[in-house]
């Protein structure tokens, strides 16, 4: 998997790290022994300076353990922390590099989840791995190494304890995994009806439906109560069991290792050591489960990554002859473009062919889902066509470098979406090295720049997280400016002055007259569209009709049905009437 | 380790409940409570309900407690007493008793989890129910003054830590305690040179801990800090990922995200090694303590002062007596979380209620719906929209269009009608009673209400129609949908009118959405019928079909409706035009214009690019 050889570059510190854990634990394993031969070498021949010497070894061996796990928290931390850094940056690198189709694989949440939580999680799997996860079966097995070493016939019962109580465990936590997985459906099921009720309480309010929204709540609380109940005893029972289970193994070695003694086969520090070992290995048992839980998580994050990095990028390298033109008039052509998503059978768009001159606008209209914001995607190729052309200045955009093609075109789209920082590094997300000038000027034609002068530091003042909240209409018109500052060749508004009111979007598109941009502009709105020189009405995916204001008011019946919905019939007759 | 198994599944909820909620839950990191003396009876006050079985859990602590110290020193006795001196029979009957207090332990051990587990999950319980009947009797204005997100987290985040911390700390706080007690008490008695000597680690444990902790704490805060940062840029920059593709700036992102993981790696490095140190320096004292007692109780052994079997027991006991105190100040710190979690859920329960309805209010039957409104103001006490002076009569049957800037104080005029909000001055006539002598609920099942966000909730589309009229049949819903423009669409989807909605209704248009809740209108057939137009954008043809159902729905109803549409408006019978919480003007469509004002230049903004 690359998720593991992403730490390959830190072998030595892996190799350290892990020896420093094993100076450690042969630490932990010899006391035991040690405290057998003062007991039996010391006390028992009562000569004090063997327990001298011994305590004396106990207590230096202490210390150096002490050093070596100082020493290991150091590497292993090293390790750990490059680790994530590696595994972030290969993540981010890879997305960056992701085309749109890459993106419909992976929802945005998903990625987002699996670049923060995912990433923590393994990084700190590595670190515990390099510290106790490995440690604690081999504490397990060297405890049980050591007493067979020490005494092989007592050792047995121990031997025989371990397996059965891991089977066991093993069981119970695949149990218990499956159950929790239910309890988690039935929480998410209460948060559910939670989250609905309180983004509801307004109409739950207005029809009185409280009580039966009580009931739905209350239903749901009980199972999940029942079911919680069920899965926390069962895995709390395993504590119980399993400390029952080494305590009769412990009377055994006991029972059979006083029975050695007696007929003189024996020695009692020999017996104390191994019951030390049995409680040692006892105590790891409880962390076991957990180490289990670590890596079951790590493994599904470990994966959930590796999905991303294995993923091919399959955009949307320019075909081999490059133009190299970062210069346009802004001439747009489709040719019989057609189109669907990856992924899906439905054709979005079907045989599209219009052209838009330099500096013209065009607006584009029709019912949700008809394939507006679709066509408005192919221009800057998030998405490449299936058939047909797109030509810009007469030249197929899948043979122009991305970037000139980018660079010439500004995207509003339907959210706007900002980034948290100030609202000048938000207007000069479109072009880094604009100038106060050209900042000042495309945020007067954006309609923001009253509204900026009235936040408490201007163009300083931080927005998004820990800054001031805008708008939504005060959103648009900055990610408006934002597309206004590159001075676009082609402006892209999808449907990006829906929150604003009449007045202001009249002034925001007067001002873009001024532009030399080509516009595309979806809209609802007629008022917005007779603005334009030229109106595209699109249903299905195909262009219906093609033309200006007065035009289809007079041809096409679904317009002059829009025409109706919004100004009334009166107006209709006039509208017409006036023709 | 039940903490240790349930811990995977809490992190995943808690992925799942941010990516669902998107309202940021804000996270809180160990907050402290702010009034103890408070907080703890109320929580005390939950789990006294059970007080039986609490007392039972409690004997039980108490009783693993003791057997858990008994083994270790049990088996010092058998050393001493009978392996030592060879007396087989004596060993049997020690051991036989051993076996008995190991039964008993385990038992005892099962027997407190059994029933603390039970007194958790019916507190958690009850304090949801509470919480939720709770919420449901708040009045609007809390709702209105807080972030959905934070009162989210409060439901789920904070009971959650209640419920965990009940679930496992309870007992591991006695037990720990008792252990600690317990094992300084038996060594005391055991041998007091021996304990003297076994202590000495403990001052050196703090010592070395709030080294540490005092680096650590830091440390943390800024790991954290650079953490939530370059996590928060992840959000940004992969849910803005159109714009970063559209923009051509992926190097720029890349170097950005680049600059904050180093430096998180910077801080993380450190805090991750410091806390690092924490349980190596647990491991030493461990172990030098153990050295200790075998060295010093060698000699001691040698002189005669102790026994072998009190080496033994001192070595048992010592490893069980630095886990307690490690144990004590994790548990301290959830515990710490789980009564400031308690303390929040406790203020929205402290919130005050929807005032209660007066005594003597009244029923409300037989309306006309005939409203009136006469000298009302209102302010929200936190700034926001105020109205001043409204008057005005709405005949029975009448179309009321509201029209105004955003903020001039329709939706205040609206929330008044329904009595989410009470005036301040003035009064509020429906067929000439005083609302405020009405009962709440009474009137509000006189109106209906077609508003901007359709709540639907998860379950089929039957079920989300049905929502305005329980009792209705499923012909009804049916004939209610057809009336609402919306059966067409419905039965196009693949189960029909069992077709579910998802939580976040998704599969289902925005347009959509409003048709299924004009036919919840259409079925709870009101006197009264409060519409808000949707400012959103909504397809053309679907909103055709919107302006036809609402037409249909408000045939023989007065209706009031918040309008941004020119359509609804010119067919109003009265229209209100507000500016800065004041009428400015009314009238009929006509009316108005004739009248040049306000209105005329509202108007006319949106038709005179056509004219011009």
């Amino acid at each position: 998997m690359k998720v593991i050889s992403i730490l390959k570059p830190y072998r030595v510190q892996i190799a350290v790290a892990l020896f420093l854990m094993l100076v450690e634990l042969a630490v932990e394993l010899l006391q035991p022994l040690l405290i057998a031969r003062i007991i039996d070498n010391g006390i028992m021949k009562k000569d004090l300076g063997v327990v001298m010497v011994w305590g004396g070894v106990m207590i230096g061996l202490s210390l150096c353990a002490f050093a070596a796990g100082v020493s290991n928290s150091f590497y292993a931390s090293h390790v750990s922390q490059n680790y994530g850094y590696n595994l972030r940056k290969e993540l981010f690198t890879k997305i960056q590099a992701f085309s749109f189709e890459n993106f419909n694989q992976f929802p945005a949440t998903s990625l987002i989840t699996r670049m923060t939580n995912d990433v923590t999680q393994m990084q700190n799997t590595v670190f515990m791995s390099l510290r106790v996860m490995l440690r604690a079966p081999l504490l397990i097995i060297g405890g049980l190494v050591m007493s067979f070493i020490i005494d092989a016939r007592l050792a047995i019962f121990i031997a025989v304890a371990v397996p059965v109580l891991f089977v066991f465990l093993m069981w119970v936590m695949k149990k218990g995994g499956a159950l929790f997985k239910s309890v988690q459906e039935n929480l998410d099921r209460v948060n559910g009806v939670m989250r609905e009720n309180l983004s509801g309480i307004r109409i739950i309010k207005a029809f009185l439906r409280s009580r039966h929204e009580v009931k739905r709540f209350t239903e749901a609380n009980r199972k999940l109560k029942s079911n919680t109940a069920f899965a926390l005893r069962l895995m709390e029972s395993t504590n119980p069991i399993l400390l029952l289970v080494m305590n009769i193994a412990i009377l055994c070695v006991l029972w059979f290792g006083s029975v050695q003694v007696n007929t003189g086969g024996g020695k009692i520090g020999d017996l104390v050591a191994v019951i030390n070992y049995s409680t040692r290995i006892t105590s790891t048992f409880s962390i076991f489960s957990w180490i289990i839980m670590a890596f079951s998580r790590a493994k599904a994050s470990g994966s959930r990554i590796s999905d991303v990095l294995n993923t091919e990028v399959d955009l949307v390298a320019p075909v081999d002859s490059v133009i190299t033109r970062p210069d346009f008039k802004g001439e747009i052509e489709f040719q019989g473009v057609s189109f669907h998503y990856p992924g899906t059978k439905k054709q979005v768009l079907k045989d599209i062919s219009f052209k838009a001159e330099p500096g013209e606008t065009v607006a584009v209209m029709g019912a949700t889902g008809s394939g507006k914001s679709s066509l408005f995607q192919l221009i800057p190729r998030l998405y490449d066509v299936d058939e047909g052309k797109i030509l810009l200045d007469g030249m197929d955009i899948s043979r122009l470098k991305l970037e000139h093609l980018r660079n010439a075109i500004g995207l509003v789209p339907q959210e706007a979406l900002l980034f948290t920082g100030t609202v000048k590094e938000n207007i000069t997300w479109g072009k880094e090295n604009a100038t106060e000038e050209e900042i000042k000027i495309s945020a007067e034609n954006s309609q923001i720049a009253e509204t900026i002068a009235s936040l408490p530091k201007q163009y300083e003042t931080r927005i998004g997280q820990k800054g001031v909240n805008l708008s939504g209409g005060q959103k648009q018109r900055l990610s408006i400016a934002r597309a206004l500052v590159r001075k676009p060749k082609i402006l892209l508004l999808d449907d990006s002055t829906s929150a604003l009111d009449l007045k202001t979007e009249g002034k925001l598109l007067g001002a873009l007259k001024h532009y030399p941009s080509t516009i595309l502009i979806i809209t609802q709105k007629i008022a917005t569209a007779m603005e334009a020189d030229k109106i595209l009405l699109i249903e299905n995916g195909m262009l219906l009709m093609e033309g200006k204001h007065e035009d289809l008011l007079l041809r096409s019946s679904l317009y002059q049905q829009i025409f109706q919905s919004q100004f009334g019939e009166e107006s209709l007759k006039h509208a017409k009437g006036f023709e | 380790m039940l903490k240790a198994l349930s811990e995977p599944f809490r992190h995943k909820r808690a992925i799942v409940q941010k990516v669902a909620a998107q309202a940021a839950v804000p996270k809180r990191k160990k907050e402290k409570a702010k009034d103890w003396r408070r907080t703890l009876p109320r929580i005390w006050s939950y789990l006294a309900r059970e007080k039986g079985r609490l007392w039972l859990v409690l004997l039980m602590v108490v009783l693993s407690s003791i057997l858990g110290l008994l083994g270790p020193f049990l088996i010092g006795k058998a050393i001493d007493n009978y392996i030592v001196t060879k007396d087989n029979s004596g060993l049997l009957r020690l051991l036989a008793g051993l076996l008995a207090i190991y039964i008993l332990n385990s038992a005892a051990l099962w027997f407190q989890n059994y029933w603390m587990i039970g007194i958790a999950q019916n507190t958690v319980f009850s304090m949801r129910t509470q919480l939720f009947r709770h919420l449901h009797k708040l009045p609007i204005p809390f709702f209105d003054q807080r972030q959905y997100g934070e009162i989210m987290s409060r439901v789920i985040n904070d009971i959650e830590n209640v419920s965990s911390t009940l679930n496992s700390s309870v007992i591991q706080i006695i037990s720990s305690v008792l252990t600690l007690l317990g094992t300084v008490g038996f060594m005391l008695w055991l041998s007091p040179l021996l304990t003297a000597v076994t202590l000495i680690i403990v001052p050196i444990m703090f010592v070395g801990m709030r080294w540490i902790t005092s680096r650590t704490g830091r440390l943390f805060k800024e790991q954290q800090r650079n953490l939530g940062e370059l996590n928060g840029y992840i959000e940004e920059t992969v849910s803005g990922q159109r714009i970063v593709k559209a923009f051509c700036q992926e190097e720029r992102v890349i170097a950005e995200l680049l600059d904050k993981n180093d430096k998180l790696k910077e801080s993380g490095f450190w805090a991750q090694t410091y806390s690092g140190f924490i349980p190596k320096l647990m491991n030493v004292l461990n172990n030098l303590s153990f050295a200790l007692i075998a060295g010093a109780g060698g000699v001691l052994a040698l002189n005669g002062v102790v026994t072998i079997g009190t080496i033994v027991v001192f070595a048992e006991y010592s490893r069980q007596f630095t886990r307690p105190l490690n144990d004590l100040s994790n548990q301290y710190n959830t515990l710490l979380s789980a009564v400031a979690g308690a303390e929040r859920v406790f203020e929205v329960l402290d919130e005050e209620e929807e005032t209660k309805d007066e005594e003597g209010n009244e029923e409300l039957a037989g309306v006309r719906g005939e409203i009136e409104f006469k000298e009302v103001s209102f302010s929200y006490e936190e700034g926001g929209n105020t109205v001043n002076h409204i008057s005005f009569h709405a005949s029975p049957g009448e179309t009321v269009a509201l029209v105004g800037p955003t903020g001039a104080g329709k939706t205040t005029i609206i929330n008044l009608l329904s009595r989410f909000y009470d005036a301040k001055r003035g009064s509020i006539l429906v067929d000439g009673r005083e609302i405020k002598g009405i009962k709440r609920e009474s009137l509000r099942e006189h109106m209906g209400f077609v508003l901007q966000d359709p709540f639907l909730f998860e379950g089929t589309i039957m079920e989300n129609i049905r929502f305005g009229r329980l009792d209705a049949s499923d012909d009804d819903v049916m004939k209610a949908a057809k009336e609402a423009n919306a059966h067409s669409f419905i039965t196009k989807l693949a189960n029909g009118y069992g077709t579910i909605v998802e939580q976040d209704g998704s599969g289902i248009s925005q347009g959509e959405k409003q048709l299924l809740s004009i036919a919840r209108a259409i079925l709870a057939n009101p006197v009264i019928l409060v519409l808000d137009e949707a400012t959103s954008s909504i397809d053309t043809i679907t909103e055709m079909k919107i302006q036809e159902a609402l037409h249909r729905l408000m045939i023989g109803k007065t209706s009031f409706i918040i309008a941004h549409r020119l359509n609804t408006v010119q067919k109003a019978d009265q229209i209100l035009v507000l500016k800065n919480g004041e009428i400015l003007e009314r009238g009929s469509h006509d009316d108005l214009l004739k009248q040049k004002g306000f209105y005329f230049e509202l108007y006319n903004s949106q038709l005179q690019r056509e004219i011009g």
